[in-house]
């Protein structure tokens, strides 16, 4: 197969009908997303209604509080900004060198590419907790701990493999003569790069770009151990603290994850198709 | 006309050096440095340390803790994998046949993966709490009061629960993969098996699994992959315990350096695992390779 990183084909349509399938499938997905809809019909109910009719009843009032509640004690501002900035600076960071090593790769015929490929895709296989401990003392001896900046570093290590590996494979399909015709118009390799393989390759950039955000967004080990201060925290961390502090509170933490989740499943929503297709081309190479 | 040189030379290592210089540094390098830790005695805090060779390693073998999480990391390894695996095939399989709401059933089941670990496991957390959880609730709701019980608070069933909620969010991936792939095969295939007399089941075996040989290696090899960094939701459930009943080599790795102050001993299980997680995933980072050079 040669899918590559664009948007994927359509579902077949396929012949339509199929009702006893359906019926089953839907009831299967109804299954699956449950935990989701239990956490809405409780983040909207006062505590008192959740306490008094249990988890799997319907509310009897309805309210917005449990919102205020969570964004204030969760620190919710914080940690979104945080999570924010942490994005806007790592994702474009990351996906233009990634671009730049992948085109070294796949066109510029760079000495040893077998060797170096294979050990950036080896670092998809590491485990983040094999580095913790020297990225600590590293982050600690630059006075990087307890700072957005500190996170910077190794964010990106730990991205680029998969976004070279979705890269390379994108950008070795431009064919040779659209660069071979622009070199002889005098462009260098730069120009090369900037005006003609960027732009070929933007749904593969745009898929990466999603995928690395999802990635940044969630990551976890290495804010906990860098991180200390409640101003400093990402999303990921402040929601374990807040998980902590309202583990008796089912209508509170149920707000306070939906707070937390909301914003990516919308993003997920109107950008599943660019997801979907970013995993199956950096897989299915088959 | 000068002669074409077969390497790129110094511009070519010029748009490699960045991302290089990145993943060496910020990856390479402290994997290394663990390795080195992992022969020292030191805390993690104090200015020097010693080295002690091997005895990181060997005292691992007498510490029931790491037998422990070896197993558990073993166990996860197989139901994490195995269960999504089966589970997102069938799942691709009957979207790819006549169902209706395709688009929004693949939404749905690929929906937890998106999802923060930490927010899964608040979720899931949540879900099993013994006395406003969603699931004794709804054991109770159907007569069921013997089996409610504290899912993630005793050992014979957290490790378990912990898995639930993992294969919940990894479903949708393999599901994904197979999908993309179901609709490579040829569709003349099946036709021609069904004239020929093959039923559903003779057609899924000697079409459809063949034809999803490449798929079923990049799903698993992945699966596994990603079955060793199990930290985040362990860590955000159950914290490994109760007592450390649900402790795996990357939580465990995590406690020695940062609460028990043993940061030589934390980084020799961390590179036991990893030494375990790359043989293991070599032959995938060999066909990734081999595919891209060729």
């Amino acid at each position: 197969m040669t899918t590559v990183a664009a948007p994927p084909e359509k579902l077949k349509p396929g012949p339509r009908g199929g009702f006893g399938t359906t019926v089953g499938m839907t009831i299967a997905a109804l299954v699956w997303i449950s935990p989701l809809v239990l956490l809405v019909i409780t983040g909207v109910r006062p505590l008192a209604d959740f306490v008094s009719h249990g988890p799997l009843s319907w509310p009897g009032t309805f309210t917005l509080g449990n919102f205020a509640d969570a964004w204030n004690i969760g620190n919710f501002a914080t940690t979104y900004r945080n999570s924010t900035v942490l994005l806007l600076l790592k994702v474009p960071l990351g996906v233009f060198v990634s671009a730049m090593l992948a085109y070294a790769l796949a066109k510029l015929r760079i000495r040893f590419g077998a060797a170096i490929m294979y050990t950036v895709f080896l670092g998809l296989t590491i485990p983040i907790y094999i580095t913790i401990v020297p990225v600590f003392v590293m982050a600690r001896s630059a006075g990087l701990t307890d700072s957005l900046i500190g996170l910077v570093g190794p964010y990106l290590a730990f991205g680029i493999p998969f976004e070279v590996l979705v890269l390379q494979s994108f950008i070795r399909q431009i064919p040779d003569e659209i660069i071979e015709a622009a070199k002889i118009d005098g462009a260098g390799p730069w120009r090369v790069f900037l005006t003609i393989v960027l732009p070929l390759s933007l749904p593969a950039l745009v898929t990466v770009f999603i995928l690395d955000a999802v990635a940044t967004w969630n990551e976890f080990l290495f804010a906990l151990i860098l991180l200390n201060s409640d101003a400093s925290k990402t999303i990921p961390v402040g929601l374990l603290n807040f998980q902590g502090q309202f583990s008796n509170n089912s209508t509170g933490l149920a707000a306070g994850i939906l707070i937390a989740v909301v914003p990516i499943l919308i993003a997920y929503t109107f950008l599943q198709r660019w997801i979907v297709g970013g995993l199956t081309a950096g897989a299915s190479k088959g | 006309m000068k002669r074409r040189t077969r390497h790129g030379g110094l511009v070519a290592w010029g748009f490699a050096a960045p991302a290089l210089l990145v993943y060496l540094g910020f990856l390479v390098y402290p994997a290394l440095n663990s390795l080195w830790f992992s022969f020292t005695d030191w805390d993690g805090l104090s200015a020097s340390y010693n080295i002690v060779g091997v005895d990181n390693y060997t005292s691992m073998v007498d510490d029931p803790v790491v037998a422990q999480a070896a197993l558990n990391n073993l166990i996860w390894a197989v139901v994490t994998v195995v269960v999504p695996v089966v589970l997102g095939l069938a799942l691709a399989v009957v979207l790819n046949g006549k169902v209706r709401g395709k688009p929004v059933l693949r939404l749905i089941f690929y929906t937890p993966a998106v999802l923060p670990l930490v927010s899964v496991a608040s979720i899931w957390g949540w879900l099993y709490n013994p006395q406003y959880g969603a699931i004794n609730a709804g054991l109770r709701a159907i007569g069921l009061d013997s089996l409610a019980q504290p899912w993630l608070g005793q050992d014979s069933t957290a490790l378990g629960a912990t898995m639930v909620a993992a294969i919940w969010l990894r479903v949708g991936f393999p599901m994904l993969l197979y999908l993309a792939a179901l609709q490579g095969i040829n569709q003349e295939l099946y036709e021609a098996a069904t004239v020929d007399g093959a039923g559903r089941w003779q057609q899924f075996w000697h079409i459809t699994m063949p034809g999803l040989r490449p798929a079923h290696y990049v799903v698993i090899a992945l699966s596994v992959i990603d079955s060793f960094k199990v930290f985040d939701l362990i860590y955000a459930m159950t914290y490994g315990g109760p007592g450390t009943a649900t402790q795996v080599m990357g939580t465990w790795m995590y406690f020695n350096v940062f609460q028990y102050n043993q940061a030589g001993y934390g980084t020799a299980i961390a590179v036991v695992i990893t030494v375990v997680a790359i043989a293991v995933s070599i032959p995938y980072v060999r066909s990734q390779t081999k595919e891209a050079s060729a």
